[in-house]
C-alpha cells in the first residue's frame, strides 16, 4: 500500500483528491462508509489479477488498485462520498482490465489454434 | 423537396431558439464520450448475447449522467456517471469480442479434430494400400506364407539335373525377385538349397551348396547387394516329401528363398 501512495503522489493525484474534497466534500454531509463498495472493488481487482490483468493491462491495473488505496485514505478522513466514487471507479477499471486481458488471451488462442491448423494443413498436403 | 428542407429547418431552428430561452443546452465532453460509447456496442448482437449486464449498467449510468447534466447538477457527479458509463460500455465490448473469439476458439477446434482425423486416416489407408500392394507382389512371386515368413519355392525343373546353373526359367523367377528387392529396399533374403536323399551325403549337401550359391549370383548379377542376400546348403534335411517315391523326392529338391521381413530379419533354421 505505501507504494501505492508514492506512486499517487508522482501522478499528482493527491492534487486532483483534495480538489474533490474541496469542491464535494466540504459541503455534502459524509454519508455512511462505503464499505460496500470496498468489498466489490477489492473483488474486481482480485478477479482482474486471476484473469492475468497484471500481465495484459498493466496500467490500467495499477490505476484501479492507486483508486484503491486512495479511496482508504478518503476513508481514514471521513470523506465517504468521494471514497465511493473513487472505489466504484477502481471496481470497473479493474474489471475492464481482467476483461481485456481475456480478450487478449482469447486472440492469443485463436492464432494459435489457427497456426496449429495450417502446420495441419501442410503436413498431409505433404503426405499426399 | 428543397422546399421542405427549407421549412425543417425552420421550424428545428424556432425550436432550438425557443428551448434556447428556457434552458441553455448542457454539453459535457465527457457525458458525449460516454454516449458514443454506448452507442457503437448497443447494437452489437453479440455484445447483447454476452455483455447484457453491462450494458444495461452503461445505459442506466449513462441516463443519470445526462439527467444531471440537464438539471444542472455538481460536474463531479456527472463526469462520475459518465466515466461510469464509459467503463461499463467498454467492458460490455470486451465481453462480446471475446465471446466472438471463442466462437472462433470452437469453430477452430472443430476444424482441427476433423483434419486430425484426416490425417490419421489417411495415414492408415497409406498403410494398408502400402500392405495390399505387397500382398500383391508376394502373389506375382507365387511365395507361400509360412512360418518363417513369405517362402518362394524354386523347384527342381529349374535347374539341370545334378547341375547348380539356373535354367532360363529360374533365371527369369529370380529376376522377378530382384525387381522385388529393388522395390523393397529393406528386405533382405535368404538362400536355401535342398536335395533328396539319393546319393551321398556330402555330395547332396555340396549341390544344395552350389545350387544356393548360384541363385544368390544370379540375384547379385541383377544388381541385388550381396549384403542383402545369404545362402546355405542343407543337403538332404528338411525334406518336405517322402524320398521314397520319384514325385517326393522331386518335391525335396529345391531351393528355397526366405524373404526377411520388412526390417531386414529372417528366422534361420538353427533356431
Amino acid at each position: 500500500m505505501k507504494k501505492h501512495r508514492s506512486i499517487t503522489i508522482c501522478t499528482g493525484k493527491v492534487a486532483l483528491l483534495a480538489g474533490l474534497a474541496l469542491a464535494l466534500g466540504g459541503c455534502a454531509s459524509p454519508g455512511e462508509r462505503p464499505d460496500a463498495d470496498l468489498q466489490s472493488a477489492e473483488s474486481a481487482l482480485q478477479q482482474a489479477v486471476a484473469a492475468d490483468a497484471r500481465q495484459y493491462e498493466p496500467v490500467l491495473l495499477n490505476d484501479a488498485q492507486n483508486k484503491v488505496a486512495d479511496a482508504k485514505n478518503l476513508i481514514e478522513k471521513e470523506e465517504y462520498q468521494n471514497a465511493e466514487r473513487l472505489l466504484q471507479q477502481a471496481s470497473v477499471d479493474a474489471q475492464l482490465a481482467g476483461a481485456r486481458a481475456e480478450t487478449a488471451k482469447a486472440r492469443q488462442a485463436v492464432e494459435e489454434i489457427n497456426q496449429n491448423i495450417e502446420a495441419l494443413r501442410q503436413r498431409i498436403n505433404q503426405s499426399q | 423537396m428543397k422546399q421542405r428542407h427549407v421549412t425543417l429547418g425552420l421550424a428545428i431552428g424556432l425550436s432550438v431558439l425557443m428551448t434556447g430561452c428556457a434552458s441553455t443546452p448542457q454539453q459535457n465532453a465527457k457525458v458525449e464520450e460516454a454516449r458514443a460509447s454506448y452507442d457503437r456496442v448497443k447494437n452489437d448482437p453479440a455484445v447483447a448475447r454476452s455483455g447484457d449486464t453491462q450494458l444495461r449498467s452503461a445505459r442506466d449510468q449513462l441516463n443519470r449522467a445526462e439527467s444531471l447534466l440537464k438539471d444542472g447538477a455538481d460536474n463531479n457527479r456527472i463526469e462520475h456517471a459518465a466515466y461510469m458509463a464509459l467503463r461499463h460500455a467498454q467492458i460490455a465490448s470486451q465481453q462480446g469480442e471475446r465471446a466472438e473469439l471463442q466462437t472462433q476458439i470452437e469453430s477452430a477446434e472443430d476444424r482441427r479434430r476433423a483434419l486430425m482425423l484426416a490425417e490419421q486416416t489417411g495415414e492408415a489407408e497409406a498403410a494398408r494400400r502400402e500392405a495390399e500392394a505387397l500382398r500383391q507382389r508376394m502373389a506375382e512371386l507365387q511365395a507361400e506364407q509360412t512360418d518363417r515368413g513369405m517362402v518362394l519355392t524354386l523347384g527342381d525343373v529349374l535347374f539341370d539335373l545334378n547341375q547348380a546353373d539356373l535354367k532360363p526359367a529360374g533365371e527369369q523367377t529370380v529376376g522377378r525377385l530382384a525387381q522385388f528387392m529393388r522395390e523393397y529396399e529393406n528386405r533382405r533374403v535368404r538362400i536355401e538349397g535342398y536335395t533328396d536323399s539319393t546319393g551321398a551325403d556330402s555330395y547332396n549337401q555340396q549341390l544344395s551348396e552350389r545350387r544356393a550359391e548360384s541363385v544368390r549370383n544370379a540375384l547379385v548379377n541383377q544388381g541385388i547387394s550381396s549384403r542383402r542376400v545369404e545362402s546355405k546348403g542343407y543337403g538332404e534335411q528338411y525334406p518336405v516329401a517322402g524320398n521314397d517315391s520319384s514325385s517326393g523326392r522331386q518335391q525335396n529338391r529345391r531351393v528355397e528363398i526366405v524373404i526377411s521381413d520388412k526390417d531386414g530379419n529372417i528366422d534361420t533354421r538353427e533356431d
